[in-house]
């Protein structure tokens, strides 16, 4: 009876495998491995070659994971699968204590997810695979130090490379210069890439992402959709019509998972409505739209006052996302929420904003030829006496005009989709803008959408010309925001009209240009939310990839956190080492070698102590 | 909700104290005891948040087919036999020939028409009647069906086309090693000339971008455009996107315009592995290869002992090597009297035969074992030692040792006041033959001590139902000691009645009678008693819930119903 806890082959593998540094000895047998395929050994980690990388691409909600030099991910997987949620979002609690509790709870979460993918996902040993991270150029510092902690310290990788997604998304396309467009969750941001360089200053972002687009799914469904209660018998189900049961969609029916259906099986992106003959989209592509649209049906603009405090009602969640959008008032987002509050409260003032919302939802419906849909979805938990599942009847319309959300821009904060294009091009030099404006890739979960590629650079090419049709003076419910009618934004980009090009355009125009021609739809035909996680592949395969930081490196690092503490400000001592280690392109510090900069100690702003002296200070400030 | 006990593990954290119990994020430090493993070189409990996992074996879940390493890497991880998932419900396949006489009409496949035998075979899906011959599988014999299949899978277009990439980039990353990543590929390419090595660095260092703002650099740039274009030729995507646009694009929007029911557009989940632009509808969906599932060996991320090790076969549920913690730690059981008392006229109402629904049965009961604000209730913690030594278990209820900024809000919640028994109390040692044991050893008078415990049980309900109040040892039997603490609940307290309560017990073997152990104990047990012949100190921390606190307008309504 084996009494003792290790067995004698459990000890010559101790022997072999040392505790504090195993990575020699994995090393040497990998070599090995490397040298005949088609080995027999069955020794566990000599699994995998070395030199096969674990590619992770965490984003806030959907995870992909997978080995280095394969085409596509092994698992994708939702970080918090029972409530659908993203692990972060764009805010963080401003106390303190609570932002620790915050950071406490995400690093468990990160901990179980990353755990899950070595251990359930890969079925590998984590101490033997480095690690290419994928990471979001705007992906919070303090999360990336939590990964890395979790990475380094609990399951011991050799090192993690960081690479920035933009990138590696555009390597996945064949091409190392390009504007790329990431469309996520949370946000929705553009970074040009120059010849393998991502050029950080110019980054532009908004807010207008995949999590704003559900909950103005939300807002649509409660306002124009139906739902049918279970019948009470069976008996019941046969007699009384559907019509007759049918009633506004209760809150509780909407949860995120049923969002996320309609989002992912139902919704697509229609064509531009330039066809409207009342001229109400085709107005103005920077905001004016919902604006020249009340103007002309001649409604009241909404009261923000009512839907502010009436709003609270849908969901904290919806609210945060929303109140900037409240201030604008241009959007229909604003529309629908007023209208929804209006419903909600069911007294006069609710009325002005729903017929106004009315007005826009005939005006879709009425180009619409998208059939309704009807979803079976479960009664909320406080009625479900009936007899089996409830039904939520989708408009077409709503299915096609969802995502108009992200293409109505206007608001300074929240530029379109396609603005934010524009904007990072305003910004890049201008050598570059037009090799830029003809290789624009757009990868990302949102972009799944059925037409939203061809749509975007229908958009794109609007927001251009149309801006020469914008010099009618700024519709009166738009005085809030003074601005000189004349103004136009884009008037720089204007030359640039006929290069635009969508790399994975899966539907191009009849090319204007040679430039054009040559780019776009000529992406190999990945899908865009995979494409971050192909070009990590590719990068692992090419043994290339981002920044390495090593364990020894780290548990250096870790080890002396004394030194750490002067150099870190307002952090916690024990996130200090991985200030100093991560690659981070916001503060990065020179290379080693190079001439000592005369600097102050790095209390200045985190975009100033990344650029170099004189010649940058521009690059940041223009 | 019954009330509960979870256990300490103390990786998370860099002090030996919980958290308070209050703070969401705690409730990731307790585990059930259940879950729990104890490292014996290190004398503390371990988690499975903090063990390291090593995988001793893979093999299918399906047919238990232990799959050999080298072939794990070559079918990704999936089984390689005839093992298939539906991709609909995600439910077994089998394997079945074709049936002409049904299959005829509705199969276009000339091979069905032509045989009349089994010849084509298909998988089949027995719940939800999906078939692949629907997507086209079918196959020409029954066995190796995943070689069969093979073919279609090396040729698959994100293969072929990410190897493409591949040799794109290949030759472009040779030339220019360092110099055009500013990354650490310098750090792996050591082979480089140390002097090219730190011109390219310092190369690197350029900001991009800086054409713009610099005059000389404008030409620099075109030069440098010019000059990639020399390296690296434009990429000749394989499957173009705009090409493979009949297959998606316009297709695609047309197909969810005339959409009839969501469930003919396939699922996120169906569909979010895919990285080539593929088929929207569910009726494109092909059959999934059933991932391999591994067994896993865990040690001791410090000192890296093995904590527990499966068998290697794949059938096998046993372990070789198993030092789970309820070996270890007493058991506690936390139950409220009064609660169960409340259940015991309810069953006993029930049965008499009053017509109350199910629904209100449940709510009554949870209003009836709910804790009300401004009473104080008693709770029975039951300590059952697994040691074959008998132990003293002294309680504490743990202070909270970091005094957080929150210091309103901590008194807010702390509103309650817990008493436990202060003094120290035995618990007797674990006799094989009082419990069944799960090493299946012989149960040897088993009848007469079956009894036994009916009657305790009996002794016990009574005293939980006499709600004797005091703080202290309740009840002591076999194994087991049940004590009593109380909770005073005042008026204005809120939220949950949650506690962290230090463990700390004393164990000794001062009559080892080390022969007959060795024949009846399990090896960890006999392993920790030889070990530990004098006396020996542990404690771990716990968290208590006893339930959430009720306020007293609701048990009102409740019984007006």
């Amino acid at each position: 009876m084996s009494a003792v806890p290790t067995t004698p082959r459990r000890h010559h593998h101790e022997s072999t495998t040392p505790a504090a540094t195993p990575q020699t000895t994995r090393v040497a047998s990998s070599h090995i491995v490397q040298a005949s395929p088609h080995y027999q050994t069955t020794r566990r980690h000599s699994l995998y070659g070395t030199e096969d990388r674990v590619i992770l691409d965490p984003g806030s909600r959907i995870w992909k994971v997978g080995f280095s030099g394969e085409g596509k991910p092994r698992d994708v997987f939702l970080a918090e699968s029972d409530t659908a949620r993203s692990l972060w979002t764009l805010n963080r609690a401003s106390n303190p204590a609570d932002r620790e509790e915050e950071d406490r709870v995400l690093e468990a979460k990160l901990q179980a997810c990353l755990r899950s993918v070595f251990h359930n996902s890969l079925l590998t040993d984590p101490k033997s695979r480095k690690v290419i991270l994928v990471e979001h150029p705007l992906l919070p510092l303090h999360i990336k130090e939590i990964m890395a902690r979790v990475l380094f310290n609990n399951l011991q990788v050799p090192s993690i490379s960081f690479a920035s997604s933009h990138l590696l998304a555009l390597l996945a396309a064949g091409r190392i210069t390009g504007l790329v467009l990431d469309c996520g969750h949370l946000e929705t941001t553009v970074l040009p890439v120059f010849s393998f360089r991502p050029l950080y200053p110019h980054l532009r972002t908004t807010p207008l992402a995949g999590a704003r687009l559900s909950s103005h799914i939300k807002a649509l469904l409660l306002m124009f959709g139906t739902y049918i209660p279970p019948a009470t018998s069976l008996s019941a189900a046969a007699n009384i019509p559907a019509a007759s049961r049918s009633v506004r969609v209760p809150q509780d029916v909407l949860t995120d998972k049923v969002i996320d259906e309609i989002k992912t099986r139902c919704c697509f992106v229609g064509e531009p409505f330039d066809t409207d003959p009342s001229g109400a989209r085709a107005s103005s592509p920077s905001g004016g739209g919902g604006g020249d649209n009340s103007s002309e049906l001649d409604l009241p603009p909404s009261d923000p006052a009512l839907s502010e405090s009436d709003f609270s009602r849908v969901s904290a969640e919806i609210e945060s996302s929303f109140s900037s959008a409240h201030a604008a008032s241009s959007s229909y987002s604003v529309v629908s929420h007023s209208q929804l509050a209006g419903m909600d409260a069911s007294h006069g003032h609710g009325h002005a904003g729903e017929s106004r919302v009315q007005a826009l939802a005939t005006m879709y419906g009425r180009h619409s030829t998208a059939t309704d849909i009807h979803l079976r979805v479960d009664p909320p938990p406080a009625q479900q006496t009936g007899t089996g599942r409830g039904t939520l009847i989708i408009p077409g319309w709503v299915r096609e005009r969802a995502a108009e959300v992200l293409f109505d821009g206007g608001d300074v904060d929240e530029s379109s989709v396609a603005e934010v294009i524009l904007d990072c091009l305003l910004k890049a030099p201008v050598d570059l803008r037009r090799t830029l404006a003809s290789t624009i890739l757009v990868v990302g979960g949102t972009p799944m959408l059925p037409g939203f590629i061809p749509r975007l650079q229908a958009e794109l090419v609007r927001a251009v010309t149309r801006i020469a049709a914008h010099a009618a003076p700024p519709p009166p419910s738009r005085s809030g925001r003074p601005r000189p009618a004349t103004y136009d934004r884009y008037a720089a980009l204007r030359p640039l009209l006929p290069y635009f090009a969508i790399l994975n355009n899966p539907l191009p125009r009849p090319p204007a240009s040679t430039h054009a021609a040559a780019n776009a739809g000529k992406a190999p035909a990945f899908t865009p939310a995979t494409m971050a996680w192909v070009g990590g592949s590719l990068a692992g395969a090419l043994k290339t990839g981002g920044q390495e930081v090593n364990r020894e490196k780290w548990d250096e690092a870790e080890a002396q956190p004394g030194e750490a503490d002067m150099a870190v400000d307002d952090a916690p001592p024990r996130a200090a080492p991985a200030k100093n280690i991560l690659p981070d392109w916001t503060r990065t510090p020179l290379p080693v070698g190079a001439p000592p900069a005369p600097r102050p100690p790095p209390v200045t702003g985190a975009v100033e102590a990344a650029a170099p002296p004189a010649l940058h200070a521009q690059s940041v400030a223009g | 909700m019954a009330p509960s006990i979870e256990y300490y593990c103390p990786c998370l954290a860099e002090s030996p104290h919980p958290p308070p119990p209050h703070l969401p994020s705690s409730s990731y430090s307790f585990h059930p005891l259940h879950n729990l493993f104890f490292c014996e070189e290190c004398d503390a409990v371990r988690c499975n948040r903090c063990v390291l996992v090593e995988v001793s074996g893979y093999y299918c879940p399906n047919c238990l087919f232990e799959v050999p390493s080298a072939s794990v890497r070559a079918e990704k991880n999936r089984c390689a036999r005839n093992c298939f998932m539906c991709p609909n419900c995600r439910n077994t396949l089998t394997v079945v020939p074709s049936d002409p006489p049904d299959d005829g009409d509705s199969r276009t496949s000339p091979i069905v028409a032509n045989t009349l035998g089994e010849a084509p075979f298909f998988l089949y899906c027995n719940h939800c009647r999906w078939d692949s011959a629907e997507v086209g599988i079918i196959f020409e014999k029954p066995t190796g069906l995943a070689a069969q299949l093979q073919k279609f899978e090396d040729s698959a277009p994100e293969s072929l086309e990410f190897e493409r990439l591949k040799e794109h980039f290949e030759p472009f990353l040779r030339a220019s090693s360092s110099s055009a990543l500013p990354s650490a590929a310098a750090a792996h390419h050591v082979h480089t000339n140390p002097i090219t090595a730190a011109a390219s660095s310092a190369l690197a260092r350029d900001i991009p971008g800086v054409g713009k703002y610099n005059p000389l650099a404008r030409s620099r740039v075109g030069r440098d455009k010019h000059a990639h274009r020399h390296e690296l030729p434009d990429y000749k995507a394989r499957v173009e996107i705009a090409g493979a646009a009949a297959l998606s694009g316009e297709a695609d929007v047309e197909f969810l315009r005339h959409l009839e029911t969501a469930s003919e557009v396939a699922a996120l989940e169906q569909r979010w592995t895919n990285s080539w632009v593929t088929s929207l509808r569910e009726s494109d969906l092909k059959p999934l290869r059933i991932p391999l599932q591994s067994k896993k060996s865990k040690r001791c991320p410090s000192c890296r002992h093995i904590l527990i090790k499966p068998e290697q076969k794949a059938q096998s549920v046993r372990f070789k090597i198993k030092l789970v913690a309820a070996n270890y730690l007493p058991a506690i059981a936390v139950t409220l009297p009064h609660a169960q008392a409340a259940l015991e006229m309810m069953k006993r109402s029930s049965n008499l035969g009053k017509s109350t629904s199910a629904a209100a049965a449940a709510e009554e009961q949870q209003a009836a074992g709910s804790l009300i604000a401004g009473h104080s209730y008693s709770f029975h913690l039951a300590f059952t030692n697994p040691l074959y030594d008998p132990i003293q278990i002294r309680l504490a209820k743990a202070v909270p040792a970091q005094a957080e900024g929150s210091d309103a809000e901590k008194t807010r919640r702390n509103t309650f006041h817990v008493q436990l028994p202060s003094t120290a109390f035995p618990v007797a040692a674990f006799a094989e033959a009082w419990e069944y044991d799960d090493d299946e050893e012989e149960m040897f008078g088993l009848d007469d001590d079956g009894m036994e415990i009916v009657d305790t049980r009996g002794k016990k309900s009574k005293d939980g139902r006499g709600k004797t109040r005091s703080v202290g040892i309740v009840e002591r039997r076999a194994n087991v000691t049940v004590v009593s603490g109380e909770v005073l609940i005042p008026k204005e307290a809120r939220g949950d009645v949650k506690f962290n309560m230090l463990v700390s017990y004393t164990y000794r073997s001062d009559d080892p009678e080390p022969t007959e152990e060795t024949e009846m104990g399990t090896p960890s047990r006999t392993h920790l008693t030889t070990k530990a012949p004098e006396m020996k100190n542990f404690s771990f921390y716990t968290v208590v819930d006893l339930g959430t606190i009720m306020y007293r307008e609701e048990p009102k309504v409740i019984a007006d119903l």
